[in-house]
């Protein structure tokens, strides 16, 4: 199969699972008890009008079939809290998630990859130490780890507790969704290093006197990076699809604060809208995953 | 070394940016009372999805509480005494009907454009409000017996308003209508897209208003920014022009929990939706002592919770055969007597509750009938009365059968993830040991409300909240006829000779002219609601605001928005 044929392949894939995860999204939240015309104290002619008004009282069919339409001309409706179109809400909320998780990404690789370099490649007391630590890091949720900092900053000042400002503001929840993906790169890194300082060809440029430092950061580095480049799309998928949480709990205003308040709503085609911007996050990190694996591992691209 | 050096420096740099986002102090005042300038910051947990009170998404608080920073009525109820005190109208006299009130407006008084506000502005609002196109939310609020006021301006400065009925409030239901400038939405209302004008992303410049402060800024998912209205019509004792602040800046906080983070931290002065819970007061107390922060206790809620079960005709028919024991007063009675409310208080609120009987707390003090009657914990006399309604403990098994053997069961909605939800689950297990199965069922607000507008469900445990203190106001509750008798909603005519009583009662009531007279009715109607008990009410939590030591000129109250109902007055220290 030719690069091109390859790569609409994987563009094809990632568009069926924007369509299917949008799609499911819109019907979920129609088909759950409820909706956005519902409140307490107001009356049936009331319900009813504002039932009318958003469309409401069409069957569940009818309206994904109007929702669909429109949705061709990536037109995703209108939200019916805000009044505005849902691309343009979503679009604000998703370029603060970009941001949040392109940070946390970089701060990720820029920790992780290092630190799996050094205690792959050495021994040692504070090496385990190290290992114990991205163990520790592996092991606790994002959610935790951000509810902890946030306690931690309210309790000493030293940073803003929540929401988005300056660059302080990043700090807490780019470090709880950044040390868990940096613990994956490190135990990935050290294993495949490990791997790289244990082939003969790592062998051989040791018995011809070649420093350890020199094999290590400029040989067995680059061999070891297959590995890692083939799952680093994976991660940046899950990563910006997967900040929700993190969002919440910090009053990051990005797409996890407006898909909870669109839920909690039956803010339906915000919903939508929201997990679209997600799974078009997520179907376009595994797409570049997959052409990283295709880069380093020409047999992927072929197969 | 250097590494840890140069670490430092960067925590050092990270904290001095993040206090550049802090509020801001006001000019020190030469006298030390309050003085103009400096900013606060408040939170907000969500988003107004308009800045426009008239639109059909406007049911929400962040929409009112916005409201009533940058939009003025004509009258103000004090949230603190509950009268209504002149605002926009600097004068009104009644006829001797009740029915006629003629409003003097304020002269001088302009747009935070520059225009200047007359009576024109009045009739336009009014129109707006009952157009049909409109669809607003208030509208039903500012009907008497269903039907709309009538408004006429036989000049600038004077606006006669027609009630289509005697009404006791009278005055007091403009509190709900912003007025809005005419020159800049009379084409929208024409063109009948008045619904969606002013939402949050129209520029601000095109906006203007009466209150305190105007739009300046709005970030969607972080903040709005309220600069001061450099034409506000209002000056204090001294005669300095208020509002004290130059800036409010309103920060979407989403939560309690991040909220009291927030204030701890310091990087938010006041919350806007001010109730502080059970479970943080303790720790608020603390920072208090330490002089980190100040507390303000300013009553019992005027929000109870309450357990209601479905009495509609329809429910009647569905339980007839198998548990119409569901319908019936007796059964009410005892599941009140079973419920320990103390035990939740001490429990579950921690002490910051006190038990309630009925509708009207002890915090509505002008209200409040201490003669209505009241269901402390009891078991025994519960037992007595469900064993009058055949529902004994028939095979031993500590449960109550019916006559047929079957189980007393029941389900319960509650709003899942909150203290109603908790609240709920003490109830199930308290009507557990009474012999009573509760199937608690937690959703999220849709959900329960979804539940409640099909009639389909037993019993629902919720928070119905009050927008005023006088019961005249809330008609939609007392009436039968009204949407939110949730018990029985939009009845055509009173389906129990209870509920036409208390409707007489209530409309008699709401037209008395003399307070005592209506004060005197209105103990008739918690009586009868006592003794019938549609809605079995369970705690109402003691309120407590916390603010930052920067707040200044707060007068905080039970009813939202408990400290910004006072935002011109308010200063930063």
């Amino acid at each position: 199969m030719t690069t091109i044929g390859f790569l609409a392949r994987r563009v094809l894939a990632a568009l069926a699972l924007v369509f299917v995860a949008t799609s499911g999204a819109l019907l979920l939240a129609q088909l759950a008890p409820g909706d956005y015309a519902s409140q307490f104290g107001r009356d049936q002619a009331q319900v009813a009008a504002e039932r009318h008004r958003l469309g409401l009282d069409l069957p569940v069919a009818q309206q994904y079939a109007r929702w669909l339409k429109r949705s061709l001309t990536l037109d995703l409706g209108e939200s019916f809290q805000y009044q505005r179109p849902v691309t343009a809400l979503v679009a604000e909320r998703a370029w603060n998630t970009a941001l949040l998780a392109a940070t946390s990404l970089a701060v990720a690789t820029l920790l992780g990859i290092p630190w799996g370099i050094v205690t792959g490649s050495r021994r040692g007391v504070l090496i385990r130490a190290l290992r114990g630590v991205s163990l520790l890091f592996l092991s606790i949720p994002p959610l935790i780890s951000s509810l902890t900092m946030l306690a931690v900053a309210a309790r000493t000042g030293w940073l803003p507790v929540s929401g988005m400002g300056g660059v302080s503001h990043l700090v807490v929840p780019t470090l709880a969704l950044a040390l868990p993906i940096a613990a994956i790169l490190e135990r990935l890194q050290a294993q495949s290093i490990g791997d790289a300082l244990a082939t003969p060809m790592a062998l051989s440029a040791r018995a011809r006197g070649i420093s350890r430092r020199r094999i290590v950061w400029r040989h067995a580095w680059r061999q070891s990076l297959g590995p890692i480049l083939a799952i680093y799309g994976v991660i940046v998928g899950t990563l910006f699809s997967g900040s929700f949480a993190v969002e919440i709990v910090t009053s990051w205003p990005g797409l996890g604060d407006l898909m909870r308040q669109a839920l909690l709503t039956r803010d339906t085609y915000l919903v939508a809208g929201c997990a679209a911007a997600g799974a078009a996050f997520l179907a376009a990190g595994v797409l570049l995953g997959d052409v990283l694996h295709a880069v380093v591992d020409p047999r992927v691209g072929g197969a | 070394m250097a590494r840890y050096l140069r670490f430092h420096i960067l925590l050092l740099a990270i904290a001095a940016a993040s206090a550049c986002h802090r509020s801001a102090p006001g000019a020190a005042s030469p006298a030390g009372g309050p003085a103009r300038g400096g900013s606060l910051t408040a939170s907000l947990r969500s988003e107004p999805p308009t800045f426009n009170r008239f639109a059909p998404t406007a049911a929400q608080a962040p929409v009112d509480a916005v409201a009533r920073l940058t939009q003025a009525t004509l009258v103000r109820v004090n949230r603190l005494t509950g009268d209504p005190e002149p605002w926009l109208a600097e004068r009104w006299t009644t006829s001797a009907d009740g029915r006629t009130l003629t409003f003097t407006l304020r002269d001088g008084v302009a747009f935070s454009d520059g225009v200047p506000f007359t009576s024109e502005d009045v009739l336009f609002s009014f129109r707006a409000l009952y157009d049909p196109s409109v669809g607003s939310v208030l509208a039903s609020g500012v009907m008497v017996q269903g039907k709309p006021l009538q408004i006429a301006a036989p000049d600038a400065r004077t606006v006669v308003v027609t009630l289509p009925a005697p009404f006791a409030p009278g005055a007091a239901l403009l509190d709900n209508v912003p007025i809005y400038p005419k020159h800049l939405l009379q084409a929208a209302l024409d063109a009948h897209t008045f619904a969606a004008a002013w939402g949050v992303t129209t520029p601000p410049a095109t906006m203007a208003g009466l209150g305190p402060f105007v739009v300046s800024e709005y970030v969607p998912g972080q903040r709005l920014t309220l600069a001061r209205n450099p034409h506000y019509w209002r000056r204090d004792a001294a005669g300095v022009a208020l509002p004290y602040l130059d800036r409010i800046v309103v920060e979407f906080v989403k939560g309690q929990d991040a909220e009291m983070l927030r204030l701890e931290a310091g990087s938010i002065d006041l919350m806007t939706q001010a109730d502080v819970a059970p479970e943080n007061i303790s720790s608020l107390r603390r920072l208090r002592d330490r002089g980190a922060l100040q507390i303000a206790e300013p009553g019992v809620s005027v929000d109870p919770i309450l357990l209601w079960f479905n009495l509609t005709a329809a429910a009647a028919a569905k339980n007839a055969q198998a548990r119409p024991y569901l319908q019936r007063t007796e059964f009410r009675q005892a599941i009140s007597y079973a419920i320990d409310r103390d035990a939740i208080v001490n429990t579950l609120y921690l002490g910051a509750a006190v038990p309630v009987y009925g509708p009207v707390t002890p915090g509505n003090r002008t209200w409040y009938a201490d003669s209505a009657p009241k269901y402390p914990h009891d078991p025994a006399r519960a037992a007595a009365l469900l064993a009058g309604l055949g529902l004994t403990d028939r095979n031993g098994d500590g449960a109550l059968e019916d006559a047929a053997g079957r189980p007393v069961r029941f389900s319960i909605l509650t709003q899942g993830n909150h203290i109603r939800g908790r609240t709920a689950a003490m109830v199930q297990e308290q009507l557990r040991t009474a012999g009573i199965a509760v199937d608690l069922v937690e959703l999220d607000p849709p959900s329960l409300f979804g539940r409640f507008g099909s009639g389909d469900y037993d019993a629902i445990c919720y928070g119905l909240q009050t927008s005023a203190f006088d019961p005249a106001l809330n008609l939609d509750f007392w009436l039968s006829s009204g949407s939110n008798h949730v018990w029985n909603p939009e009845q055509k005519t009173p389906a129990t000779p209870w509920e036409r009583a208390i409707d007489d009662l209530m409309q008699k009531q709401a037209a008395a002219p003399a307070l005592a007279e209506r004060q005197r009715l209105f103990a008739e109607v918690q009586r009868l609601f006592g003794e019938n008990l549609p809605g079995i009410y369970l705690v109402s939590p003691k309120v407590t605001i916390a603010m930052s030591r920067r707040v200044g000129g707060a007068v905080p109250v039970l009813l939202d928005p408990k400290i910004l109902w006072q935002a011109d007055s308010l200063y930063a220290k």
